[in-house]
């Protein structure tokens, strides 16, 4: 037999010994695909609030009840004082408050309006700035139908007030659903930890068990031993990764609108990079524990700063450049793109040069390594 | 048998100071993270990309354009005059959105009756931007065309907003003290899992066995020295976040630490009952990365809104050692409150790591 197929061989039959592996290759992953497709929801929903109205008119209780009947929010029992609205705030029972003063009604339509206090808890900008838009977005449709009101009162109608009429239409995920963006993600993320570890263990596996002499002393050459070892568990990847694309459209629902062909090109072009990087950790490490504790640190910062929750966009141009050499923000961004724009390789050409690359680079340098302590 | 654990202390610590790799990795990595992190994780979106379709030039078209780049929110990346096939420029160039003005906007505009129609049409893959631009999009167009007919909008309330306790918005100081979380429980529970099948693989674990130690002295023994360990990587991840990111604890030190300390062993528990179950160092690995990195990371608050959670995860939520923390150091650092306002979820920190402890024991004795 060939010096490649005969590690493959060996290498499987090592993964069939172990049935507690395999066990663990497939029951928490699919657990995980479960329970995260649900997690991962950017959303602010349920917010809760509470209020303190001083004024106690019509026109207060109907804006209360604007926010009260409002499903973003989650409506507790109204405050009676500044100090319990602070203490509320402190203990986590509200996150937001808001203040009617008593004049509320007879300055509604003063020259310079009514004052409304809204206190955030501000510890998460993203969540207080989307609940605050919530906020504003309630009390002004309420400030326009109360306008609508007063002007028919005067026989005028609203329209001539407006010279614009705007309206917004969402593309690729019109209901905002969260699942459809968060679910292709959590494949991405998925694939990377499972190829990422199996193949991380594999070397270092060896060399604690002192096999790994024991290979060397074989005519096999490094590339024999690298390649060898990686291509089960690409093939378990595969598999893994075509389970995953079953489940996000079978069970989450999600659009799949691009072409099968790119989506598995972007796959095998991925695994290359996850599974060398696994392969490069296991040959620098000494022991397991090593192994385990640079995978994480590698998988944190790759997935933190892969776009997957945060954009990259968002991050400052430094970070942004660093994360050129991030083969799951290209994975990330190209997965997404291909389920819900359809995004054929015309328009994703540069992701998979810059993985390509990334790829050829671990693989090259784990082959290296793997010389130097051979040699 | 103070005496006895305290040997087996030493032990413990003579192999964490002999294998200095590791000891290198298990300082420097967590001081790494919170430099990247607490740069890099920013919820505070800048410069969103918008198309600007503008069949016919004006004057007011052009203020229009100008007025949004202007915004902290948008920039105009391209302006252009004819879009026949819109799905086609979100994906060429990446906009997030696309404002068409029509063909008469300048006209329309003066001519008041129903308002010049704009239409804009939003990418709405990733939910959270598609929310934000769906509810800023209409007031900020409705105030620049306000502002170019030198019209004054009709005003009937002022929201008044006050943030507290992160009154700049700053994103870095809501990760780091979760990332403090994060970074403690995952040293914690990997150093431990690998702490016992390490000793199962080399056989080691008989000769201690056979030795007058009972279980639970080998157990409070291997825990001991990992404790102090991860204890440092706190400190340290406090003085960083001090002098990168200027985040001052606004409660008082006691507190964090001895609640610090309560989810220190509650982590080790879990890598403990880990190493007690799995024979091998990689069962081990394979349990402890995806046992405490996921679930840490998205079920316990650390980014996600707890809120936003179905139900049937809140309850899963409430079983995460993280959930309870995060609630202590954010209301610690942030809020400035003490234990007497976060005294429940400590309790539940320390009942939690106790019987992670008692089950290992038990476990561990089974084994014998």
């Amino acid at each position: 037999m060939k010096p490649i197929p005969l590690m493959i061989w060996k290498e499987f039959k090592h993964i069939r010994s172990d049935s507690f592996t395999i066990k663990l290759m497939v029951f928490p992953v699919i657990l995980q695909v479960l329970i995260m497709g649900y997690a991962l929801t950017n959303e602010v929903k349920n917010t809760t609030i509470a209020v303190m109205d001083l004024s106690k008119t019509p026109q207060s209780r109907s804006l209360i009840e604007s926010i009260s009947h409002n499903y973003l929010f989650n409506y507790r029992k109204e405050a009676g004082s500044f100090q319990e609205i602070r203490s509320r705030l402190d203990q986590g029972d509200i996150r937001m408050a808001m203040i009617i003063p008593q004049d509320f009604t007879t300055k509604l339509l003063h020259r310079n309006g009514a004052d409304i206090q809204v206190l955030v808890d501000g510890q998460d900008a993203n969540s207080s700035g989307v609940a605050s838009g919530y906020i504003n977005a309630i009390i002004s449709r309420w400030q326009t139908a109360f306008l609508k009101k007063e002007m028919e009162k005067k026989g005028m109608t609203l329209q001539t007030l407006i010279p614009l009429q705007v309206d917004p239409l969402i593309l690729f995920n019109p209901l905002l659903k969260s699942t459809w963006f968060m679910v292709p993600a959590l494949v991405v993320l998925l694939i990377t930890i499972v190829t990422s570890l199996l193949s991380g263990l594999s070397i270092v596996k060896e060399k604690e068990a002192g096999t790994l002499e024991q290979l060397m002393v074989t005519p096999l050459k490094p590339v024999h031993v690298i390649f060898g070892k990686t291509i089960p568990y690409f093939l378990v990847g595969f598999i893994e990764l075509c389970f995953f694309l079953l489940f996000a459209i079978l069970w989450f629902k999600i659009p799949f609108r691009g072409n099968l062909l790119t989506f598995f090109l972007f796959g095998v072009i991925y695994m290359l990079s996850s599974l060398g990087i696994g392969i490069l950790t296991s040959t620098i490490a000494k022991t397991p524990q090593q192994v385990l504790l640079l995978i994480w640190f590698i998988l944190m910062c790759f997935i933190l700063l892969s776009g997957f929750f945060i954009p990259v966009e968002n991050m400052p141009l430094w970070v942004q450049k660093v994360t050129i050499v991030n083969p799951v923000r290209w994975f990330m961004f190209a997965v997404r793109e291909i389920f819900l724009k359809g995004s054929g390789i015309g328009f994703l050409w540069k992701e998979a040069i810059y993985m390509t690359i990334t790829g050829i680079i671990v693989f090259g340098a784990s082959i290296l390594f793997f010389h130097r302590r051979a040699g | 048998m103070y005496k006895r654990i305290s040997a087996i202390v030493i032990k413990e610590f003579h192999h964490i100071s002999r294998d200095w790799q590791t000891l290198i990795i298990v300082l420097i990595m967590p001081v790494i993270m919170m430099f990247l992190y607490g740069y890099a994780l920013t919820m505070d979106l800048r410069d969103v990309p918008v198309i600007i379709v503008d069949p016919s030039p004006s004057t007011e078209s052009q203020k229009l354009s100008s007025s949004i780049n202007a915004t902290e929110l948008f920039a105009v990346t391209g302006s252009i005059r004819s879009a026949d096939n819109p799905v086609e420029l979100f994906k060429r160039y990446h906009a997030k959105a696309i404002i068409r003005l029509s063909p008469d906007f300048a006209a329309d505009l003066r001519n008041g009756g129903s308002g010049a129609p704009v239409q804009v049409l939003i990418d709405g893959s990733d939910p959270n931007i598609g929310t934000i631009l769906k509810n800023t999009m209409e007031p900020l167009l409705m105030d620049i065309v306000m502002n170019i007919l030198d019209m004054q909008p009709p005003i009937v309330i002022n929201v008044q907003s006050h943030i507290l306790y992160n009154p700049q918005q700053k994103s870095a100081l809501y990760f780091v003290p979760g990332l403090m979380a994060v970074i403690l429980l995952m040293i914690s529970a990997i150093l431990t899992s690998l702490a016992l099948t390490r000793e199962k693989e080399l056989g080691t674990l008989e000769q201690l066995l056979v030795s007058p130690l009972v279980p639970g002295e080998i157990i409070i023994g291997k825990l001991i020295p990992y404790m102090f360990l991860s204890a440092l990587d706190g400190a340290l991840i406090l003085i960083v976040g001090k002098m990168a990111f200027g985040i001052e604890v606004a409660g008082d030190m006691i507190s964090l630490a001895t609640t610090s300390f309560v989810y220190i062993f509650t982590s080790l528990a879990m890598g403990l009952l880990i190493s007690t179950i799995a024979a091998t160092q990689q069962q081990a690995m394979m349990m402890v990365l995806p046992a405490t990195m996921l679930p840490t990371i998205i079920l316990s608050g650390f980014i996600f809104p707890l809120t936003s959670l179905p139900v049937f995860l809140q309850v899963i939520s409430s079983v995460i050692p993280a959930t309870y923390y995060l609630k202590i150091i954010r209301g610690i650092v942030l809020k400035g409150v003490g234990i007497s306002v976060l005294w429940q979820p400590a309790v539940i920190l320390l009942a939690m790591g106790l019987f992670l402890v008692t089950v290992s024991i038990k476990k561990f004795k089974v084994k014998i």
